[in-house]
């Protein structure tokens, strides 16, 4: 019963997946058949520099079949439909081929190639700071939910509204302007000194580079988690099963983190494996202020340039990381709550 | 009747939300935002600035990239504010043949410790007419600053900067009085309006000591015919302070910029959430009540909606189609219609099964009447607390798009001057009063909002009521 549901959640999530790509290819259709045709010149130019001893003839036939034959190979010369197609089929099976203008740092022009060293510099600021915030958020949460009204539980909700319309890269810019140039303590930005320092040096001058923009995420975020917490643990401590554990003798701190915390665990799992899978897209703003060149800076490149296969491939990306932790998610709630898997409504 | 019942709801409902201070709070920086998002234009110094905001010609008076005026109270060294010289002392001198010299004496008390960036002089006229300008300082010295033929035109007054035509005029006023310290002093390199309000030692260029006192402009106008005209001068003092915030370095009162983005912010926050709002409560009640088809057609719409990065995917439409800021809140709208539709979704289920929904479907009510009439008013208390609650993110995804340069341009948004403010240096040169308070504004509205928002969720809505 429980695998046929798994089963079903993951078939499900692959459509909708699909559907999100078909979506993207449709967007950005005539940005990149240009485009592929553009590289497909390209490629034939390069090819015909191998056959050195043929007749000015020759190379014009030559050039018309080679080009031919890739544009057959990308179905260009099919109807529109059949062109957006066959793209989504190639970017569902990670084939995002070369990119346009942006290159990574060894020069390379291959799309997996540029998006994979991007995205562990994301991960290390957006998922650290995720992490970070969870952990945190958590505990001052269960601390505000036992004092409802008290010193922490009032300061938090405040800090919760004001920091909820505040843009984070907002705070980036005040907290370069104030630690980097005002009292410099911090670098304005980048990834480290050039040129780079090795070893143990070359770990702290990444950390270095690293504290300013984590920083500023964790004090921005770590409100609202610990609020969520708090309301989520407070509907929870009205429960009977904590009253009566309380008339057992069991120590509040037990009460608190055994028998409450557990029972609040989906919910705040909920929110722990969003953000964490959201993460991974990183901030466009944040990223750019901080010069920090994660995924969402590399998306933005793309943007600006007009690179559309990084584009696609970076759009594409992100929704699988958010796909897939919607399915872990439901996965998780089936495993955690029975009536989940039986499919009834709501 | 109705109006009774109506009235007599909303005393209870005020009795209740007078109660949560937050609420309030919010709701008291609401009135003051738009009463000035309303009545601002008649608070601000250039009240034409919205039509104005990329017009170098419209802000050439100002100061560039100047402190606010406040800034003085802070700092040890005063800057000297931007003035309008008003109420000159008029002296006309009849020279005979029809010809008379003119004299306009403006008097300015200078008693800061940092001069003043340049004197503006307007004119307006008919004829050619020769002219001067000199300045009087309270050493008894006075400084010949400007002398020329000069065009006048009805029309359009002319503009004179002190700080670009005089300084020739300094050096030879300084080398007048002491030859030596003249000859140290380049024109292309010094400050002059900085040199003429400053002690005349050998300091002058290094630390220039403030010369306090009361200086005198006067403008001198030779008028050759009777024909020729002239309207009384109008004589700007472009400050080193300048303004309630300061100006950019575009030369623009960012207080003007700030009090105009107020109108924006409100109508972007607003509109979007109310439309998407309303949007969102009416797919959620035709998903529940009429189910079938229309229901795995919304549900998977509201998913696949869900799934959509919304940043990236507005900063993409916005590079392609450039919108406009209306285009932009439809596009706003289009995203943001999931946030209410889960929740009034699951509620319409619940209210579909209720008695007097049933009694009203028996009594042969259309589908659209039961919906409209009978389940749409339960659900709208909960829609205006969810209004109040997406406005601070609406807010912020305008202004990041504008911040990203792809908003709509022709709008003065906060957004807007934080991206002038970012992509001009601001942070680097540490322009505070350039970035600070757009950014403030955006919070202090989303935290208005938000405080309002919550407070009203408390009150209305079922779940948490019965808390």
């Amino acid at each position: 019963m429980y695998r046929k549901y798994v089963l079903k959640r993951v078939v499900y999530g692959i459509l909708m997946y699909m559907v999100m790509i078909f979506i993207y290819s449709t967007l950005f259709n005539n940005v990149a058949d240009k485009t592929t045709r553009a590289q497909i010149d390209e490629q034939v130019a390069q090819e015909i520099h191998r056959y050195k001893n043929l007749s000015p003839a020759q190379i014009t036939t030559l050039l018309q079949t080679l080009k031919q034959n890739k544009i057959r190979q990308y179905h260009l010369d099919e109807p529109l439909a059949s062109r957006i197609f066959w793209r989504s089929v190639r970017t569902i099976t990670f084939d995002f081929g070369n990119s346009t203008i942006i290159r990574s740092s060894t020069g390379d022009r291959n799309v997996i190639k540029i998006i994979l060293e991007a995205l562990p510099r994301t991960i290390i600021l957006f998922t650290t700071n995720i992490l970070i915030v969870t952990l945190i958020g958590i505990y001052m949460g269960m601390y505000a939910a036992r004092k409802p009204n008290g010193g922490l539980d009032r300061v938090n909700s405040m800090l919760t509204m004001i920091t909820n319309g505040l843009p984070a890269w907002w705070l980036a810019m005040l907290a370069i302007m104030l630690f980097s140039y005002s009292i410099p303590i911090f670098p304005s930005g980048g990834l480290h000194v050039n040129p780079a320092p090795t070893g143990f040096k070359g770990v702290l001058d990444y950390l270095w580079h690293l504290s300013l923009p984590l920083l500023t995420l964790v004090i921005l975020s770590i409100w609202s988690t610990a609020y969520l917490v708090r309301n989520i643990v407070l509907s929870n401590l009205q429960e009977d099963f904590v009253m009566a554990a309380r008339a057992r003798g069991i120590s509040e701190r037990k009460v608190l983190f055994g028998h409450t915390l557990r029972t609040s665990m989906p919910a705040i799992m909920t929110m722990a494996i969003l953000g964490l899978f959201g993460s991974i897209a990183g901030n466009i703003i944040v990223e750019g202020i901080f010069g920090w060149p994660g995924i969402g800076n590399l998306y933005f490149i793309a943007v600006q340039q007009n690179d559309v296969p990084v584009l696609m491939a970076t759009l594409a990306i992100e929704t699988l990381f958010t796909m897939v932790g919607f399915i872990i998610l439901d996965i998780l709630y089936g495993l955690l709550d029975p009536r989940i898997k039986v499919g009834g409504k709501a | 009747m109705i109006l009774h019942d109506s009235l007599e709801g909303f005393r209870e409902f005020w009795r209740e939300f007078s109660r949560v201070k937050s609420g309030l709070v919010g709701l008291a920086i609401l009135i003051v935002f738009v009463f000035l998002g309303v009545f601002g234009r008649y608070l601000i110094p250039f009240p034409d600035a919205q039509r104005h905001w990329h017009d170098i010609t419209y802000w050439q008076d100002n100061p560039q990239a100047a402190p606010p005026v406040w800034f003085n109270l802070f700092s040890a060294r005063k800057g000297a504010p931007s003035a309008t010289l008003a109420a000159p002392k008029v002296t006309t001198q009849d020279e005979g043949n029809g010809v008379s010299l003119q004299t306009f004496t403006y008097d300015y008390n200078y008693v800061y410790d940092l001069a003043p960036r340049d004197i503006i002089i307007h004119l307006k006229g008919v004829g050619q007419v020769p002219f001067a300008v000199t300045l009087v300082r309270p050493d008894g010295l006075s400084a010949p600053l400007y002398q020329d033929q000069v065009q006048l035109s009805s029309s359009q007054s002319l503009r004179l900067s002190m700080a670009d035509s005089s300084a020739s005029n300094v050096v030879q006023f300084v080398t007048q009085s002491d030859s030596q310290l003249g000859n140290t002093l380049d024109p292309n390199l010094i400050k002059p309006i900085q040199v003429l309000f400053s002690k005349l030692d050998d300091k002058v260029l290094s630390r220039p000591q403030a010369d306090k006192g009361k200086y005198q402009i006067q403008i001198q106008v030779l008028l050759l015919s009777p024909s020729i005209k002239l309207e009384t001068p109008s004589v700007l003092i472009s400050g080193y302070v300048s303004g309630l915030l300061g100006t950019d370095l575009s030369k623009r009162d960012l207080f003007t910029g700030v009090i105009i983005g107020i109108r924006w912010a409100l109508i972007i926050g607003i509109l979007t959430s109310v439309v998407s709002v309303v949007v969102g409560v009416l797919f959620g009640i035709m998903a529940a009540y009429l189910g079938g088809a229309f229901d795995w057609f919304l549900t998977r719409l509201y998913e696949l909606i869900y799934l959509l990065p919304v940043l990236p995917f507005l900063i993409v439409i916005s590079a392609i189609f450039k919108p406009s800021i209306w285009t932009l809140i439809i596009i706003i709208c289009l995203f943001f219609w999931t946030g209410s539709f889960k929740t009034v979704y699951s509620m319409a289920l619940q209210i579909k099964e209720e008695t007097f929904v049933e009694a009203s479907r028996a009594l042969g009510s259309t589908k659209s009447r039961i919906m409209l009439k009978h389940i749409s008013p339960i659900l709208l208390p909960y829609s205006f607390a969810s209004m109040a609650l997406s406005i601070p993110a609406i807010i912020v995804y305008e202004a990041s798009v504008s911040l990203l340069g792809l908003g709509d341009a022709s709008i003065v948004s906060w957004g807007q001057i934080l991206q002038a403010a970012l992509s001009q240096g601001a942070v680097i040169n540490r322009l505070w009063w350039w970035v600070i308070p757009p950014g403030l504004m955006i919070a202090l509205m989303g935290m208005s909002f938000a405080f309002l928002g919550t407070a009203l969720d408390k009150i209305l809505h079922p779940k948490l009521k019965t808390r």
